[in-house]
This record gives structure tokens, C-alpha cells and sequence, in this order.
């Protein structure tokens, strides 16, 4: 049996293909203006270059902020119940699950047959989000991928109030005037991203194991800081972006 | 025919300028629900509440301070842009700082030949609470009886207090037909009913609530899972709309536009009739301002959560509303106690929807989890 998840997010579409619950195909898309059309090439392209049929397909059920995007889905589910599912299929002992992705974050807690208990998502503004360390990276001219590794080379403390993008890129500039090096300044942007969404983490209260998701996981930067801020040692699953995906793929009618 | 209380929603302010031109009567602004509406109406006055316009605005900034809840920064602003100039007077009865703000600003900056400042004891356990508040509404009776140059008798009084009390009745008689299994009216035509209780004459909404009563089918559509929805003032229908197109029902509310503002009744059956209205006014449903020493209004809440048998709670706040905000971490408490999941959601003069709904449909699918694993 092939089942298909999508997670249409604010920046990335992701597509997940399961035969019998094992991944068989994964890929991603930019989400673009035209989500819509985007969900339909990137579905026809993974059948296509995995030589399954579209009638194989016995479920597909989206997920993530545009799911209703993809109307020819069977069903669909929010993030929280894609995310938590998909996680705790794999690490059945995670009981938190924190999901960063382009323009939410998130934090569920789920007892231990993977049932939400509590979640929280981050207010009216993106500070705690990957497009924040976009926003960053940019004022800081040096690429995203180079980010995480760039603040692990520092061991300093600066403060910064994440609480807004809008100023905290302001105390970015204002750090980079005093001749503040950037690898300082990239540790302190993690620090900040780690301590806004602990505070929302904590909002829900976290028990332990904990398991990080969404693009954001690949930052290994910011995952030193949640490590130190929760003291604890999250866990990453592979392709952390597709987990959502994974979990909708899993939830079948 | 909830069509009529939509109509009146929409067009409030038509309404009070018509009714003001067929009468030639007075209309009276209040800015809180502990306003006894029961002497108004003995003085043939239209109380109406003076609510928001959920619209963005730029006038209120040099009359409020910047962390007063956006509700009373809504209602000031109405008054600036003129929205409500056929208005002969303005009242308040104090409830909180906040709302206050908002009514001396308006008393100060747009005229008006009548304000009251109803001094409503926020202390509402106090043994002396009710001696207090039957003599502020024997002086709030005088000022109104110079205003309109008319004295009100015992007899005008209870007339005042009869129609609330109908109307009172017929809101108990609605919500009782929210306690059936599939409910036949949404929480959003109950919205439009609470809200247009407090802006036009109890008379004709008695009239038009008593038909619609009479029509009320039963319903066999399954209308999903049963919430209860609390917190600050809320009128928000596009919100309760999309709650609703989530796949849930909204059967019971406590908020000032639903429960708290009818779920108890004078019941006068003689004595002093001021002296039944202040009794109403202590004993009703609290706003969390006035509910202390002892914390009652939890017990209510959880009382009609059961008694609705709501599966799940949305929480709502004003930002920055202090009193709500003291609430609700007890709140949640008790209700996750009682097995009842809460979600809390800060309100400002307009709401994310988009935002909002994710979060409501993950809480129903919270609320739903083993439908679908």
C-alpha cells in the first residue's frame, strides 16, 4: 500500500511517499505564490520518477499552513497532529516535540501512545522562525548554511531581545557597528531564537525525550542553544523538515 | 429570521438614530454591563452599549495609555470619529480601570448633555455591598428623574425591571435549545442575539426573540464538537464564525455579550424595588474584577461547561485585560482538573483568523484524537 503525505509550509512544499509505512520517495519545492500548481508538479514529478501510477496511491493526506491547497488530498490534518505523529512513529519515547519551521514555531507535548496533550505556537510574529535567521543571515551577509557553524565557534554571551524581528535586526546592526565579530553576533541570534521558543516550550510544559523538527533542526547552531537552555539533549531526526510530511503520510483514513 | 438580529447588528447605530426620530426619546451610551439597565428603561430612555468597531484606528493614543486593552481604545475611538453623536448622554458603572478610561476621555472630549459615574462596589462580597449599591441607584434614579425632568415611581421602576426580566427568561429559554445533543442555533446566531440585547428596545427584541424561539427546529445535522468559549468582552462573530466552520459548535459562553449579561433575573416580588435591582447586580455571574475575596465565578464555569457538556474550552483575553488575565492560569487549572482542554487565545481590535485557525483546528483534533489514529 503507497500512501503520499504533504505539508504544504509557508516557504517549502514537501512531499513523502510510504509503501507499507516505509519511506520510499521524499522531495521539496519552494511553496511560491502559486501554491497550488507547485503541489501538483512536485506530486506528478515524484510518481513520475519513482514509476508509481497515481491510482497506487490509496491515501494522500496533506498538512502544514496551505493543506487546503491540496484539494485533491483524502484528508487533512494540522501540523501538530502530522508533526507528533510522524515523530513518535519514530522515537516512541519523545514526549515533546518542538517543530521550527519557516514562519511558525511550535511546541506539543504528547503522552505515550503519541496523543497531543498540549501544544503552543509562537504569537503574531515570526522572531522565533526560520525567516527570522534568514532576516539575520542577510544583515549579517553571510549564507544560511554557514550559520549554525559559524556561531559554534563562539562561546560568548550577548544578550538580544528576539522579541521582534524588526528590532532585533536593529540590535543586530548596532552590534556590527561596535565591531562585534560575527560569529558572536550569530551565537547570540541562536541564543535568542533558543530562548523564545523554550519560553513557549516551557509554556506547555516539556518532559523529556524531546525531539526538534522543521528546517530550523538543520541549525546546529541553534541546537547548542536549546540543548543549554533546556538542559538537554534534543533529538534530530534525519531530514527533520519532512517529518510533518512523514506523520501526514502515516494518518490514513 | 435571525436574519432580523443580524440586520440589527450591522446597522446598530440606524437603529438608535430611528428610534430616536419615531420617539423623540432620549439614547443613553453605557460602557459596562453593571449599568442597571432596569432604571433606564422605567425612564423610557434606550440604553445602548457602546462596543468597537474591530477596525484599525489612529485617534485614541493621546487618551489612553499604551497598555490598556484594546477593547476601550475601540469604544473611545467610535466616540472621536462621530460614530455614535446621536448619543444624549454617556454612564458607566465601575467595573475596571481600562473601560473607565475610555468613558472619562469621552466625557471629557465629546459632549454630551448627561454623564454617570456609577460608583458599582468592585468589593461585590462585602456584607455592605448591597446597602452601597441600592443607594447609588436610589442617586443614579435622581439624576436620570432631573435629566428627562420626570420622577420615576415604584411602578415605573418595576416596569423597568419586568422587561429585562423577560428578556432574561426568553436568553434562558434560547440556551436551553443549545443544550441539546446537535444544538439548532450556532453560537454565532447566539452571538448576534446577546449582542443586540444590549442596543436595541428590550421590547421589540422580546417580540423578535419570542418568534424565533417559536420556530426553532430541531436539528439532525451533526454541528462537531461542543466548546465552551470565556474570557474578556467579546463580539467578535467572524472569529466564533470560523470556530465554527472548524467542525465545532459553540453551546455555552461567559463573556459580558452572552451569559454574564442575563444568566440571573431581579425576580422582584415586592418590597423595595431598588433595593432587588442592586441584589441583582451583586449576586450576577462576576467579572473577574469583582470576584474576590472568594474566587465563585470558577464554579460557575465549570457548572455550565457540565451542564452544556462542553468537550473543550477557548479561552479568550483582551490584551493586556488585567483582570481576565489574573483568571485565567486558575481557570485552566480547574478545567484541566475536570478533564476539560482549554485554549487560550489573545484578542486584539482584529484577530489573525489565519493564525487562529490553525490553532483551533489543532485544538479540535486534540479534542477528536482518536478519530483519527
Amino acid at each position: 500500500m503507497i500512501s503520499a503525505g504533504i505539508d504544504v509550509g509557508a516557504k517549502n512544499i514537501k512531499i513523502i511517499l510510504l509503501r507499507n509505512n516505509e519511506v520510499i520517495a521524499r522531495e521539496k519545492i519552494l511553496s511560491g505564490f502559486e501554491a497550488k500548481e507547485n503541489v501538483v508538479s512536485l506530486y506528478k514529478k515524484i510518481l513520475e520518477e519513482n514509476g508509481i501510477s497515481q491510482n497506487e496511491v490509496s491515501s494522500i493526506t496533506s498538512t502544514g499552513s496551505g493543506r487546503k491547497e491540496v484539494d485533491f488530498a483524502n484528508m487533512s490534518v494540522t501540523d501538530v497532529t502530522a508533526a507528533t505523529k510522524g515523530v513518535t512513529t519514530i522515537y516512541p519515547s519523545v514526549r515533546t516535540v518542538i517543530d521550527v519551521g519557516a514562519e511558525e514555531g511550535r511546541g506539543i507535548r504528547c503522552d505515550n501512545n503519541g496523543k497531543v496533550i498540549d501544544f503552543s505556537i509562537n504569537e503574531k510574529c515570526a522572531a522565533g522562525s526560520g525567516a527570522f535567521i534568514e532576516a539575520m543571515s542577510r544583515a549579517l551577509e553571510i549564507p544560511i548554511e554557514d550559520f549554525g557553524p559559524m556561531s559554534l565557534q563562539s562561546e560568548k554571551e550577548i544578550p538580544m531581545n528576539a522579541q521582534c524581528a524588526v528590532f532585533a535586526e536593529s540590535e543586530v546592526v548596532s552590534l556590527l557597528h561596535a565591531k562585534t565579530d560575527k560569529k558572536d553576533i550569530a551565537k547570540a541570534i541562536c541564543d535568542a531564537i533558543a530562548a523564545r521558543i523554550s519560553s513557549m516550550v516551557r509554556k506547555v510544559g516539556f518532559e523529556k525525550d524531546i525531539a526538534v523538527i522543521g528546517g530550523v533542526a538543520h541549525n546546529v547552531g541553534f541546537l547548542r542553544s536549546i540543548n543549554s537552555n533546556l538542559e538537554a539533549e534534543v533529538i534530530v531526526p534525519d531530514y527533520p523538515e519532512y517529518i510533518a510530511a512523514y506523520g501526514a503520510a502515516l494518518i490514513t483514513e | 429570521m435571525i436574519s432580523k438580529f443580524r440586520e440589527w447588528n450591522s446597522n446598530r447605530h440606524a437603529y438608535a438614530k430611528e428610534w430616536k426620530n419615531k420617539t423623540g426619546g432620549k439614547v443613553l451610551g453605557y460602557f459596562c454591563t453593571y449599568v442597571p439597565e432596569e432604571i433606564i428603561y422605567a425612564a423610557d430612555v434606550l440604553p445602548i452599549r457602546i462596543l468597537g468597531s474591530h477596525e484599525p484606528q489612529d485617534l485614541t493614543e493621546p487618551h489612553i495609555f499604551g497598555m490598556f486593552c484594546p477593547f476601550c481604545r475601540d469604544c473611545l475611538a467610535q466616540g472621536l470619529k462621530g460614530k455614535y453623536s446621536y448619543l444624549d448622554g454617556v454612564m458607566i458603572a465601575q467595573s475596571c480601570l481600562h473601560i473607565r478610561q475610555a468613558y472619562t476621555s469621552w466625557e471629557k472630549h465629546i459632549p454630551t448633555s448627561f454623564t454617570y459615574y456609577l460608583p458599582m462596589p468592585n468589593n461585590v462580597q462585602s456584607p455592605h455591598a448591597l446597602k452601597y449599591l441600592t443607594e447609588e441607584i436610589r442617586d443614579f434614579k435622581k439624576a436620570l428623574e432631573k435629566w428627562i425632568g420626570k420622577e420615576l415611581s415604584d411602578d415605573d421602576i418595576i416596569r423597568g425591571i419586568q422587561l429585562m426580566d423577560e428578556n432574561r427568561l426568553l436568553m434562558h429559554q434560547l440556551y436551553d435549545f443549545k443544550t441539546q445533543e446537535n444544538p439548532p442555533i450556532s453560537g454565532e446566531e447566539t452571538m448576534q442575539i446577546a449582542i443586540t440585547q444590549q442596543m436595541v428596545r428590550k421590547e421589540e427584541h422580546n417580540f423578535v426573540l419570542r418568534e424565533f424561539l417559536q420556530n426553532i427546529k430541531s436539528n439532525k445535522k451533526n454541528t462537531g464538537t461542543r466548546l465552551m468559549i470565556l474570557g474578556s468582552e467579546n463580539d467578535d462573530i467572524p472569529f466564533v464564525k470560523m470556530v465554527e466552520e472548524c467542525g465545532a459548535t459553540v453551546v455555552i459562553d461567559d463573556h459580558c455579550i452572552g451569559t454574564r449579561y442575563f444568566w440571573n433575573s431581579v425576580n422582584y416580588t415586592g418590597g423595595d424595588p431598588i433595593e432587588a435591582i442592586a441584589k441583582r447586580y451583586i449576586e450576577r455571574p462576576a467579572c473577574p474584577s469583582k470576584d474576590w475575596m472568594d474566587r465563585k465565578r470558577i464554579q460557575h464555569l465549570l457548572k455550565l461547561a457540565k451542564d452544556f457538556d462542553a468537550k473543550g474550552a477557548i479561552l479568550i483575553q483582551q490584551k493586556f485585560c488585567d483582570p481576565h488575565e489574573l483568571d485565567i492560569p486558575a481557570i485552566r487549572k480547574a478545567f484541566k482538573e475536570a478533564d476539560i482542554p482549554t485554549l487560550f487565545l489573545e484578542f486584539d481590535v482584529t484577530v489573525p483568523i489565519g493564525q487562529f485557525k490553525i490553532r483551533v483546528e489543532a485544538f479540535l483534533e486534540m479534542l477528536n484524537e482518536y478519530d483519527l489514529f
